[in-house]
């Protein structure tokens, strides 16, 4: 199957208005507000889907779908905000499951309603049914088979009380997939890439074999990144996440969030080009600074911080794209690091400025990694440039 | 976009009493009650806030990049350019009940983060400067430049603080 960039962004602005829309039904629910933090499409291997979701507890309310769409679709609350939920819900505790079947009713039926809009056809829900289940268990049916999906989640945020939750989309085969390789996403080229004119001679449609060869391969930069860490510093490092998701590059900030993170970025250089961001909460940026320099500094983030924040970002960024050159058949190198120190999503904001220009959507691979020991984690985002990533993929697939 | 007070495409949340609207990046939402309208993580993106005084009428923008008209680019997403975001502002503030000749503006942002990406954030803020000249709307007070991340509140009485990274905040 070949996957149409563009049309991928199309359904993933779907699931977004979707998501608003159930936003908007629990906020007359509840009267609490909420909103949409962030929609992607994951790219994912049922391997990788059970490590991402390993130790976990969900609970919450799938539903089939039939019609329009066919598939599965799961809302999920993390099983610690439960009590949360059912406090603000009218008969609250004593409720209980049959409180959050409701919500996830209703919240399912607002997500659903903008697709069928879409589609020009109804989509027919199958009465929810309630589950409790532990890590990747949350997943729709056959999330976990075969070699990979594109699973769509969206996160919820309640502005005023702890109240995330996530929708998970797995639509089958069919009509889904017409829609990702655009046989049925007319509307999809101006509404995916507002930002880029069209420009023909770029083809944005891209083997899902081949994506799924660079999801592993981002993962496996991952875990050379977290070896570099180990080997710079001394510590015990693990990649806890490691993911490539396709997402509006205007969501990508507000994913960052606003505490302060100092750490680096980087151009990259080559086919694809693009950015790669390694940013440490603030407290983690010193504690692995002061891991590694010989005495300890007089300011926790100044100046020897800085070059120690900027060596390891140095070699990290090396082993996290080493090997794409070698699999892609192209060439990339990394500009010397950027220290930035500020805003989490202000850091990030001009990168994904300067990315806006050609394009809305993005592929973004984040991992996190974390030290044993002095408890520190650490983001990396990469950001290529679509345009250019679809033709090494492309190529990939001819090779 | 017709709603006064929901923001592009209803991607945002309602915002029911006296809430808060928090508005994303490449957005726009305009509050005609007693919401405070926030957007945080301004490096180098600018948040134009303006105010017709007399109604109370505001409304937040926060662009990316500064030329939407030039390429037709800002039609699909207005509030993702200073430019196309500033147009759209100003017409969501008139439908909501706000006269454009009494809207004044505060702007924040703009800041230069990084080397390695050019000047976007000077580039955001003249765009900002002349668009709203061309308006005919004052720029009554200012928070842009500097390498520094902000994050702003626009608060009902058409004052927008501004918090720096390094936790320094002033009322404009």
């Amino acid at each position: 199957m070949r996957v149409d960039v563009r049309a991928l962004g199309a359904c993933n602005r779907l699931a977004e208005r979707g998501a608003a829309q159930a936003a908007g039904a629990l906020t007359d629910l509840t009267g609490t507000d909420l909103s949409v933090e962030v929609t992607g499409a994951s790219v994912a291997s049922g391997e990788d889907l059970a490590e991402a979701f390993a130790g976990r507890e969900s609970i919450g309310v799938s539903v089939g779908l039939r019609g329009g769409l066919e598939g599965e679709a799961v809302l999920a609350f993390d099983a610690d905000n439960v009590d949360a939920l059912l406090s603000l819900l009218p008969g609250g505790a004593s409720m209980g499951r049959s409180a959050v079947s409701e919500v996830g009713n209703i919240a399912l039926g607002g997500f659903l309603d903008g697709w069928a809009n879409y589609l020009g056809k109804a989509i027919d829900m199958t009465p929810p049914r309630y589950f409790e289940a532990d890590g990747a268990a949350v997943l729709p049916d056959g999330a976990l088979a075969g070699d990979g999906v594109f699973l769509f989640e969206s996160r919820l945020d309640a502005t005023t009380t702890d109240l995330d939750f996530s929708i998970y989309m797995l639509p089958d085969s069919g009509q889904f997939r017409d829609l990702v390789v655009g046989k049925t996403a007319p509307a999809a080229a101006p509404g995916a890439d507002g930002g880029a004119g069209n420009d023909g001679a770029d083809s944005t449609a891209v083997p899902y074999e081949s994506l799924s060869t660079f999801a592993s391969l981002a993962k496996r930069g991952s875990a050379n990144a977290a070896d570099n860490i180990a080997m710079m510093t001394g510590l015990d490092t693990t990649v806890d996440v490691s993911r490539l998701r396709f997402v509006p590059l205007a969501d990508v900030p507000a994913e960052v969030g606003v505490e302060p993170h100092a750490g680096t970025v980087f151009e990259l250089q080559g086919e694809p080009s693009g950015y790669l961001a390694i940013l440490f909460e603030e407290e983690s940026a010193a504690k692995i600074a002061a891991s590694m320099l010989p005495t300890e500094p007089d300011e926790p983030l100044g100046g020897m911080a800085e070059n120690a924040l900027c060596e390891l970002g140095n070699v990290m960024t090396s082993g996290f794209i080493d090997g794409w050159a070698n699999v892609l058949g192209t060439s990339i190198t990394h500009s010397p690091p950027e220290f930035v120190h500020d805003i989490g999503s202000a850091a990030i904001s001009p990168l994904i400025a300067k990315l806006s220009r050609r394009q809305d959507y993005g592929f973004v691979i984040d991992a996190a990694i974390q030290t044993e020991g002095i408890q520190t984690r650490c983001d990396v985002y990469a950001l290529p440039d679509e345009r250019e990533l679809a033709r090494a993929l492309d190529r990939l697939s001819e090779s | 976009m017709s709603h006064p007070s929901s923001s592009r495409e209803g991607t945002l949340s309602r915002a029911p009493d006296a809430g808060r609207i928090k508005v994303g990046v490449s957005d726009l939402s305009v509050a005609t009650g007693g919401e405070t309208l926030t957007t945080s993580g301004l490096g180098s993106c600018v948040a134009v806030a303006l105010v017709d005084p007399s109604t109370g009428v505001r409304g937040l923008l926060h662009a990316m990049l500064p030329n939407g008209t030039e390429t037709g680019a800002g039609i699909e997403r207005p509030g993702k350019y200073v430019d196309t975001g500033i147009k759209t502002l100003i017409a969501e503030l008139e439908a909501a009940g706000a006269s454009s000749a009494r809207l004044e503006a505060r702007v924040a942002g703009g800041a230069e983060m990084l080397d390695l990406t050019d000047a976007v954030g000077p580039r955001n803020v003249a765009r900002a400067e002349q668009c709203l000249d061309a308006a005919g709307i004052p720029i009554v007070e200012r928070a842009v430049g500097d390498g520094v991340g902000r994050t702003v509140r626009f608060r009902a009485d058409g004052r927008l603080v501004v918090r720096a990274a390094d936790g320094f905040e002033r009322t404009l």
